[in-house]
């Protein structure tokens, strides 16, 4: 009993990641209608800007806002250096830079930070919690709080707030979004920018519990990219719920199967998923956009 | 003149393409042009795919290392003749494009290009942990020559010819398909599938003929590799191949054989500069070398927003212009 608790304890773990970055792709996709390839470098710039602004001198808290401003600064650049100049916004095109654009800032990464793992302590001291026999990490409370206020937060900028009016407005229709004095090109900078931030927190808040290197983009853009899909493209809600299942799924076949296939259950669940119902679990039978 | 172009162009390059390992002398030289050609093999398969179908492949590589480890495993632990494990390099590269390509037909942008990278990563996986026929993260080695009946390829210069014989081959396949029917199939599934459709293009036949094809070429490529360097590793078949194979295409340009061929050489080529110019000093090619990947993204970022027909559409512009003087 006690082994599965903590099975699905580092499911969710894993699946609140997860869930960041999905909203990434998500946030990115309701605004331009293609995928962001460079969603897992803003992870990863999470947590190497962290290390570097700590190493600089500043505490643990400043160093963490440091490093989400950055990486949504470096986000909103990458929109207005590489994709906003695609005239046409044809998504194929934005495909090839982000995928071009995620090569380079791994690159860059290691060129600047070295090719080394490193690692942030923890964002609070204290041993872990018992739970019925499942221990639960400080962190781990942490990474679950850091998603439930990303989530609420960007629930309450879609609902209530006029940014968010005007964001939700630029993705479902961006003609009527300008007739009605929507600047949709600034909302788009603006969703490049959000994704950043939220795949920066998402690398911040694991760099203590699992080390951080140039190269571990790649790896959660498809985990990310899997729970978006198994969600639904594009639908928050249905990212969040995408992340939390691949993160159970994922911690059940290591402890029930082997570790050994962990990996390949976000691969197996995104081939499957594209293949079988690609529109994702919670989503409706929508045609794609021609 | 423009006749004499087409036709002109592609013979002397071919001579002198064939010509190269009597002139050059320095065996790490012809290695390198074989790479070249290795790599010309790989991005003539995904111009077709890329540049003519518009179908992206985020996990070419997947391919090459299906080649490679069938090739590898046939001649060293089954000690089948390399023409046979070359063929069948080149079988399962095929069935692998196949098993990609069937449930992938209603997929098309990032939906492909994510379906294809996650393939990739499952072959990079599978390639790792399979170690009872892949030799796990250490790879195969030990991996004999080429060889034809008793004939063993050793020397440079064989292996040379070798490779660009088969690439030479692919190259005229790729050139006779696009210039008839498929060709004209395959740039209206690039325009519009369902227009393609409507003006009764087998859309799926096409699709699928088209990433099987490009498939088995990789796999050729990569059993060619194998075997003229005799060492294969899980760490050849990454993302980051993937995406230097795409670079390569995208570089080359839509439409166009000559353009992809030219990039891949260039690209190539940018590795081996210290081969190519003798007095390089050390430092400056271990520059170039750590900032290669870079490279490679920019040189997408760069084309796909300033000049998104590549090398390709360049050429074609400057020969009408020409053409109009």
């Amino acid at each position: 009993m006690s082994a599965l608790l903590q099975f699905l304890i580092a499911g969710l773990k894993n699946g609140a990641i997860y869930a960041l970055i999905a909203l990434g792709f998500t946030i990115v996709f309701a605004a331009t209608g293609a995928i962001n390839f460079a969603q897992g470098e803003f992870f990863m710039l999470g947590g190497m800007l962290g290390w570097w602004f700590l190493h600089l001198g500043l505490p643990l808290p400043l160093a963490v806002v440091a490093s989400v401003a950055t990486t949504a600064g470096i986000a909103a650049l990458l929109e207005l250096l590489a994709v906003r100049p695609i005239g046409d916004g044809d998504p194929l095109r934005i495909i090839m830079v982000t995928i071009g654009a995620s090569v380079v800032l791994r690159q860059l990464a290691e060129h600047v930070f070295g090719p080394d793992e490193l690692s942030l302590p923890p964002f609070a001291a204290g041993a872990s919690i018992k739970v019925a026999g499942a221990a639960i990490e400080i962190q781990t409370l942490w990474i679950w709080g850091i998603t439930l206020v990303a989530v609420v937060g960007l629930a309450i900028l879609y609902r209530y707030t006029s940014l968010g009016k005007a964001m939700r407005a630029t993705a479902i229709q961006r003609e009527a979004a300008q007739l009605v004095g929507v600047d949709t090109r600034r909302m788009v900078t603006i969703a490049f920018a959000l994704a950043g931030a939220l795949g920066a927190i998402a690398g911040l808040a694991v760099a203590p519990l699992t080390q951080t290197a140039f190269d571990v983009g790649t790896g959660i853009g498809v985990k990310g990219f899997s729970a978006a899909i198994l969600g639904g493209l594009g639908n928050p809600v249905a990212a969040v719920g995408g992340g939390l299942i691949l993160g159970l799924l994922e911690s059940l076949t290591a402890g029930y199967i082997s570790p050994l296939y962990k990996d390949a259950v976000a691969l197996v669940v995104l081939l499957g998923v594209l293949f079988v119902r690609p529109q994702g679990l919670f989503g409706g039978s929508r045609k794609e956009k021609v | 003149m423009g006749r004499w172009l087409r036709i002109g162009v592609p013979v002397v390059a071919a001579l002198g393409v064939a010509a190269a390992p009597l002139l050059i002398t320095d065996t790490f030289l012809l290695k390198v042009f074989t790479y070249v050609g290795i790599n010309v093999l790989v991005v003539v398969g995904l111009a077709l795919l890329f540049g003519y179908a518009g179908q992206i492949s985020l996990g070419h590589a997947a391919f090459l290392g299906l080649g490679a480890y069938t090739c590898a495993f046939m001649t060293v632990q089954l000690h089948a003749p390399w023409l046979l494990a070359f063929a069948c390099a080149g079988i399962v590269a095929a069935l692998g494009g196949l098993l990609l390509a069937l449930p992938s037909l209603n997929l098309s942008g990032h939906y492909l290009a994510m379906a294809t990278l996650a393939f990739g990563e499952l072959a990079t996986l599978a390639f790792r942990e399979g170690s009872a026929v892949t030799g796990g993260v250490n790879g195969l080695t030990g991996i004999p020559f080429p060889s034809i009946g008793p004939f063993e390829l050793r020397s440079a210069a064989a292996i040379y010819w070798l490779v660009w014989g088969v690439a030479g081959l692919a190259v005229l396949i790729a050139a006779n398909l696009t210039a008839m029917r498929p060709g004209r199939a395959m740039r209206a599934l690039h325009g519009s599938e369902l227009g393609a459709a409507a003006s009764g293009v087998d859309v799926v036949g096409v699709k699928v003929r088209v990433f099987v094809l490009s498939a088995a070429m990789a796999g050729l490529a990569g059993a060619l590799y194998a075997s003229a360097v005799g060492f294969i590793s899980p760490s050849l078949y990454t993302l980051q191949a993937s995406v230097g194979f795409l670079a390569m295409a995208v570089v080359g340009g839509t439409g166009s054989l000559a353009g992809p061929i030219v990039a891949a050489a260039l690209l190539t080529l940018v590795g081996y500069l210290d081969a190519l110019i003798p007095g390089l000093p050390r430092a400056t090619s271990e520059l170039i070398q750590t900032y290669e990947p870079d490279m490679y993204g920019l040189a997408i970022i760069l084309v796909v927003l300033f000049a998104p027909g590549g090398i390709g559409s360049m050429w074609r512009r400057w020969r009408g212009a020409g053409e109009a003087r």
